[in-house]
């Protein structure tokens, strides 16, 4: 390990932000490495300042640390000059705290928050001399995974030997229970596998089988031993006001994504929009009290000395009390110069009256997210917002002295016309009237509109839905970008080859599997990184596998189908996405939960799983 | 009132840019809770300014920084406390009251490094090449400025410059060097010197300690 810091300090001379390796950050954590039981390698396979703003890793890093008998570290995925130096020079992937070579470590995690980092997860494992494929390891370090990518296992089934489905740190504890027990034992990687497939949420591929029709759809997943659960229930906290939050953070010397506290409100989201994952997979809605929240901030401003604070869930502006926690913390803490930061903003007045709180202490921004670009469209979606909406958040906006609005859409999502497409230009003129409605002319104006391509992803009722073709998006894209000329509208657009191999890799099987092990042989690593993205690659990658990608992405599916990942139980039953979907393709809303149930399942997951509705 | 602190950042620290420390220097003082003053303006930040940037990968055992505060403190505590919470490779080793008028950025005119390199060439004189080096008549070197590349004379800047040891094939050496807007650094210093020897350094190892600033 010495050996490590002393090849470090040479080479970390030579790369850029050489801080992402040095670690001694405040609020990280020193043990002892012979006093512990258990070392855990939280791994993150995408760059420090990306990884270092996860609230998972701020959670479960100091949720594992105030165990006694466990050593949670970082490691992230170095950049590419550190990654060739590292090759030059010997140098195995290392934790931050300790620089311990992380095949050392007992348990290596990785947490899955997009797809397109999984080839930087066989990179660090190559890094670290580990191999690659679970069936060519034996004994530790063991490897885990989990987060909202873990839902489909299956690209992944050939590499990770447990995926953890839901909530992680309602499972953790217990899988490190386990693997402390295994260790003293001696037990084998086989019989620990066997026992941890006992614990509510956890997957063992490598005890199930994909089974193909000959249309390449899967014909079943089978278990391989009797003894293994049918399907996978992942695990919910059920009080997540008691729930572990940690009251310190790790403060990084550079720049990070979100370089400021992160306060987790509330977890899952009511409000049923039919494209996005995270609102059907982190059901039910559970809220922290305004007293704990008040409390936790207190101690996360002492123990960081940070000078912001983020509300963060998936809709902040929904939290019960969001009003009084703002207005509480914003009074406490605006002598200190201590702001506070909203994520994510709703389209209504009220969310800009929030704004205008907030904006007394630090200046935001004002990003606002309609999605789609006509009533139709939103309404297909089940996003409940309207132009009335937009008109009045912005007007009240613009007469609180914003001069630039950022627009988020979505292109090519089901059913979407060009007329939808011109849709989004209209919104942003229509914006852009209301300024001039506001300050008599458009001077000072910045209007940025952004579009993603949709993506269809598992656990939505979009799930079925075909993703547009390249061509198509790229016609649409070509269209805005000449709909959005002049000097106020400034459009980005994302990358439709990626977004094409995201919805692959996101609905893709364990055949996917196979070609994402080839791509990163043939040198794919960091693909959501433009500069490093080899598409080429990746198509070779599929072909040699045999499949073709434009299956997974492309096909419209039958309700019948059986899907890679219908061997994970994720609550929302089945009946109520197909239900959603058909809602959508009629143009019909469904309300949010919050006013009365909509039966998605996930009240029946398990007992004492409690959401919004049923509290009330 | 004003507060002048002289301060240390060493180990892996030298691997921190300015900028981060000043942002590690302003959450410190937040978690002493040392009540500082704040900026106006629409992203409040607190009244700190600190001495020319040290080059990155370089350490310093004396370096300053002032810091306006709200209430009365002993400079004293406000160096304990920050002690207490100043991540590894930072520390304040002396802090004092000065003027609320005496602008830190007026008061520098000198730097003193150290400097270790490992030689490729240990054949060569390096007491007499500095020597030549240092009587010729101007010593033009390229700096990288705002407005692009500028050439400036070392000359007018180096005051001291000289060899405290050899040795493991590693040399020692000594500068003093005048600070003012646009003042070159040791590193300028360096690369003009093994220009002129005929490449004798390895430049990429080297370990540059600003040892102190020197305030007048």
């Amino acid at each position: 390990m010495l050996d490590i810091k002393d090849k470090l300090d040479k080479i970390l001379m030579k790369v850029s932000k050489p801080a992402r390796y040095i670690g001694g950050e405040i609020n990280s954590v020193i043990k002892d490495v012979n006093s512990v039981d258990i070392r855990f390698a939280f791994a993150f396979p995408d760059v420090y300042e990306v990884g270092m703003s996860h609230l998972g890793l701020k959670i479960l890093y100091h949720l594992m640390n105030d165990r006694d008998d466990t050593y949670c570290e970082r490691v992230f995925a170095p950049w590419v000059d550190m990654e060739n130096l590292m090759r030059e020079n010997d140098i195995p992937l290392f934790s931050l705290e300790t620089k311990t070579p992380l095949n050392m470590f007992d348990i290596i995690g990785f947490t899955l928050q997009y797809e397109l980092s999984y080839t930087n997860i066989l990179n660090m494992l190559d890094l670290s001399k580990i191999p690659v494929r679970s069936k060519d390891r034996h004994g530790y370090p063991l490897i885990i995974a989990g987060g909202p990518c873990a839902y489909n296992p299956a690209p992944l089934s050939d590499v990770v030997d447990l995926f953890v489905i839901g909530d992680g740190e309602e499972i953790i504890n217990e899988l490190l229970d386990l693997v402390k027990a295994c260790k003293k034992d001696g037990a084998p990687k086989e019989v620990l596998l066997r026992r941890a497939s006992k614990i509510q949420g956890v997957y063992v591929p490598s005890f199930y089988r994909e089974v193909y029709n000959c249309d390449n759809t899967i014909r079943t997943i089978e278990p391989l031993n009797e003894d293994v659960p049918a399907k996978v229930k992942k695990r919910v906290v059920k009080d997540l006001d008691k729930t572990y939050h940690p009251d310190r953070q790790i403060v990084p010397f550079i720049n990070t994504v979100h370089d400021r506290i992160i306060l987790e409100v509330f977890r899952g989201c009511t409000r049923g929009c039919r494209f996005c994952q995270a609102g059907m997979i982190y059901r039910p809605v559970r809220e922290r009290s305004k007293k704990t929240l008040l409390k936790l901030a207190d101690k996360l401003i002492k123990s960081t000395g940070y000078e912001e604070i983020s509300l963060t869930s998936l809709s902040t502006c929904d939290y019960s009390e969001i009003e009084s926690l703002i207005y509480d913390l914003i009074e406490k803490y605006k002598d200190r110069g201590i702001g506070v930061a909203l994520p994510s903003t709703r389209i209504d007045a009220f969310s800009v009256n929030l704004l205008n709180e907030i904006q007394k202490v630090r200046k935001t921004g004002l990003t606002l997210a309609p999605e789609a670009g006509t009533q139709r469209l939103r309404d297909v979606i089940n996003k409940g917002v309207t132009e009335r909406d937009l008109i009045n958040s912005t007007r009240e906006a613009f007469k609180a002295g914003w001069r630039s609005v950022k627009l988020y859409f979505m292109l090519g999502l089901p059913k979407e016309t060009m007329e939808d497409v011109k849709g989004i230009s209209d919104l942003a003129h229509l914006v852009a009237d209301v300024y001039k409605d506001v300050n008599g002319n458009t001077k000072g104006l910045k209007i940025t509109v952004s579009t993603s391509t949709f993506v269809p992803k598992p656990f939505t009722p979009f799930q079925w839905c075909p993703q547009d073709d390249m061509d198509t998006i790229i016609k649409k894209q070509n269209y805005l970008k000449e709909l959005l000329k002049g000097k106020i509208f400034h459009y980005n657009w994302h990358e439709p080859k990626m977004s094409f191999l995201e919805a692959v890799i996101s609905k893709g099987d364990r055949r996917v599997g196979q070609a994402l092990i080839k791509a990163w042989e043939s040198g794919c690593k960091f693909d959501g990184w433009d500069e490093f993205f080899k598409f080429d690659n990746w198509l070779k990658a599929f072909e040699s596998v045999g499949i073709d990608p434009r299956f997974y992405a492309y096909k419209e599916r039958d309700f019948k189908e059986i899907f890679p990942w219908d061997v994970i139980d994720a609550g929302v039953k089945k009946d109520y996405l197909v239900r959603e979907y058909k809602k959508a393709l009629e143009g019909r809303l469904t309300n949010d939960c919050r006013l009365y149930c909509t039966g998605c399942g996930i009240k029946d997951l398990d007992e004492g799983v409690v959401c919004f509705e049923t509290e009330k | 009132m004003k507060l002048r602190s002289k301060f240390e950042k060493d180990g892996d620290l030298k691997f921190i840019s300015h900028l981060d420390l000043m942002r590690a220097i302003e959450r410190a003082m937040r978690r002493a809770q040392i009540k500082f003053s704040l900026s106006k303006g629409f992203n409040p930040h607190p009244l700190l300014s600190f001495g020319p940037a040290l080059m990155m990968g370089a350490t310093t055992h004396g370096d300053y920084f002032d810091v306006v505060l709200e209430d009365e403190i002993d400079p004293e505590k406000f160096k304990d406390d920050m002690n207490r919470t100043l991540p590894n490779g930072l520390k304040i080793i002396d802090c004092y009251r000065v003027d609320d008028k005496d602008l830190l950025s007026d008061r520098v005119v000198e730097g003193e490094y150290t400097i270790i390199i490992d030689l490729l060439d240990y054949g060569k004189d390096m007491g007499d090449i500095i020597e030549r080096f240092l009587n010729k008549d101007e010593i033009l070197a390229e700096k990288d400025t705002k407005s692009g590349k500028k050439m400036i004379d070392l000359k007018k800047y180096i005051e001291e410059f000289k060899i405290l040891s050899v040795h493991d094939g590693k040399i020692n050496l000594y500068l003093r060097l005048k600070i003012s807007e646009g003042s070159p650094g040791p590193i300028h210093v360096l690369k003009a010197l093994d220009d002129f020897a005929g490449h004798v350094f390895d430049l990429e190892k080297i370990l540059i300690d600003r040892k102190k600033l020197i305030l007048n």
